[in-house]
């Protein structure tokens, strides 16, 4: 059984979290740049790695906002 | 008995149709989703970084003849460009006689860096940044990366670029 101020916490809670993890692949993306004008392109590599194990994160937490969402709905319907 | 009159619904009802706490509840979920989205596409950013990452690295061009040896004392420079004539480029010789040259746009802002004349530095008026001229590292100020460098070749008594290290 959920609540709607329980969804507003943890929503609240993963909105902000994904809002970080944009900027720091914001970061990573600018890190990757300046080192690729600097001529390490190789450090672009693991970059690109980071910033793909940071997105599957944000995707992780939409699922489960979404999840959270549908079972709330269900749970109300009952 | 009569119904109560249901309360008349105000004008500007229908200029701002979303109740305040469903226009917060979906714009929320609407912007987390975008983020999302923008996360990918970040991902996608600084991998197409990744693959294209050589082509920022300038390899240079044929052998461009830049100076004869005499024009230029030690303590001296000389500009020209290289590889293309939109590469500004900076030709110094140093105190002990060796050359040197490094594109002249600055690592931090692409000012042009100029060398003062009878030192081994390179200096770029616009924020104060400093490079040595014996390899062209930043020494001062705020540029963080050196400055790339023009391979050289002596030919005689003439001077050729003939290619570009980053």
């Amino acid at each position: 059984m959920y609540t709607g101020r329980q969804g507003l916490t943890l929503f609240t809670a993963i909105f902000s979290l994904v809002g970080v993890v944009v900027v720091v692949q914001l970061w990573l993306l600018s890190a990757a740049l300046d080192a690729a004008l600097s001529g390490e392109g190789g450090l672009a590599v693991p970059a690109t790695v980071a910033s793909l194990a940071l997105f599957l994160v944000n995707a992780g937490l939409l699922w489960y906002v979404l999840d959270f969402d549908e079972r709330r709905r269900r749970s109300e319907a009952e | 008995m009569a119904d109560d009159p249901k309360p008349p619904v105000p004008r500007w009802r229908g200029d701002f149709p979303i109740r305040w706490e469903q226009d917060h509840y979906i714009t929320r979920r609407e912007l987390t989703k975008f983020l999302t989205l923008g996360s990918a596409l970040l991902v996608c950013a600084t991998g197409a970084v990744a693959l294209r990452g050589r082509r920022f690295r300038p390899s240079g061009g044929a052998a461009r003849r830049i100076a004869v040896v005499g024009d230029v004392p030690p303590g001296g420079s000389a500009l020209f460009r290289y590889p293309t004539d939109g590469d500004p480029c900076i030709l110094v010789r140093l105190a002990d006689g060796r050359f040197v040259a490094y594109s002249q746009v600055c690592t931090h802002l692409s000012c042009a860096v100029i060398h003062e004349p009878g030192s081994d530095q390179l200096h770029c008026p616009c924020h104060q940044g400093f490079f040595d001229a014996g390899d062209g590292r930043p020494t001062g100020g705020p540029p963080q990366r050196r400055l790339p460098r023009i391979r050289l070749e002596v030919r005689g008594e003439e001077l050729f670029a003939v290619g570009v290290e980053v």
